[in-house]
């Protein structure tokens, strides 16, 4: 039996964790959207589609779309601003875009990117899942 | 352990439906984690990731906070409110916190009564409130956990859906958490009133709770 004592460590530890995770996984949030945003601004659309997750990809080779050249076609992104991460879901802040990524069980990818921000509804994305 | 079992089967029986109820639930919460997560394109999460997430520990906190309140508030309401015919209720004109003769306090307390309650001053104004005081400070600790835990799991959700996430004081005035915390809240003082006013005209042969079988509904702060 847990002790009224006893409940209060295992809150705690729930709402530590929730703190902590989200801290230790913004070096590989950035990393990753990094990555995606040097692909973009080289036009490497491969090593770009590379870093989508399969949703996403898959989004984007609809009407026999080519993922590599859609993405070999966006602006460059720019360089980091703001990186929010909660859980398994992180949002990358870039100088001319906005990222959004999800966590897998082999790292982070991108989920939706060219996102712009609409009042009081999702962001609208060119490219997502 | 016969005796043991005797002496504390309350707490045993309660204390095993609390695990069982509680390992249930993290079960159940897991499979419905998963399958939003593969609804929303994410990748589901293991057994353990799932009972060290935010969703769980939020699913948890919100439920234990509203049941401190319940306790916290309802320890403390029956000092000075009453309930004519309800045995949850102290006699019609003992409202208030009692004399020290009828408390046991102080020159009143008996060779078993606890340690504190011979003592004076703050001790004793400590002792004398010490479960309504206990309740009241796990509730305010379970409502912040919710509200942290909460927040995450607010934020991720907000992150998968492509939406902003939001600061701790927007969260607090989110409907999102006024929302978990009033469906828990409701449903705890209506447990209470529903306790107050049936244990008047209804009876439990055995049970403390109740008034004895052949009580009068009027009869008010009478145990079965």
């Amino acid at each position: 039996m847990i002790g009224r004592w006893g409940r209060l460590p295992v809150l705690v530890a729930f709402t530590t964790g929730a703190v902590a995770c989200s801290s230790a996984a913004q070096p590989a949030v950035e990393a990753v959207a990094g990555r995606f945003a040097a692909a973009v601004a080289r036009h490497d659309g491969a090593a770009a589609c590379a870093l989508l997750t399969d949703d996403a990809r898959r989004d984007t080779e609809t009407f026999g779309r080519s993922c590599a050249a859609q993405l070999a076609g966006l602006p460059d992104p720019g360089g980091l601003q703001q990186v929010e991460v909660w859980s398994d879901a992180a949002q990358v802040r870039l100088a001319g875009d906005t990222v959004f990524l999800l966590r897998f069980p082999d790292g982070w990818r991108v989920s939706a990117a060219r996102c712009t921000a609409e009042a009081d509804a999702p962001y609208r994305c060119e490219v997502q899942g | 352990m016969r005796t043991f079992l005797r002496d504390n089967g309350l707490a045993v029986f309660f204390g095993l439906l609390f695990l069982l109820a509680l390992g249930g639930q993290a079960v159940a919460g897991f499979h419905a984690f998963n399958d939003d997560q593969v609804a929303d394109g994410a990748a589901p999460a293991s057994f353990t990731g799932y009972l060290t997430s935010s969703d769980f520990g939020t699913d948890v906190a919100e439920n234990w906070q509203s049941e401190y309140l319940q306790f916290a508030l309802y320890i403390l309401a029956t000092v000075h409110l009453l309930q004519r015919g309800s045995p949850e209720s102290k006699p019609i004109g003992n409202q208030g916190t009692e004399s020290d003769e009828d408390q046991q306090v102080g020159v009143h307390a008996d060779d078993d009564s606890p340690a504190s309650a011979r003592a004076r001053g703050r001790r004793l104004w400590w002792y004398s409130n010490s479960l309504g005081l206990t309740m009241g400070l796990i509730f305010l600790g379970s409502w912040a956990a919710q509200a942290v835990a909460g927040r995450a799991t607010y934020n991720a959700a907000q992150l998968r859906s492509y939406q902003d996430p939001v600061g701790l004081g927007e969260y607090l005035v989110s409907p999102d958490f006024w929302n978990r915390t009033l469906q828990n809240w409701q449903s705890e003082f209506l447990a209470i009133l529903s306790m107050a006013v049936l244990s008047i005209y209804l009876r439990q042969r055995g049970s403390p709770e109740s008034k004895p079988v052949g009580a009068a509904h009027s009869a008010t702060g009478l145990e079965g």
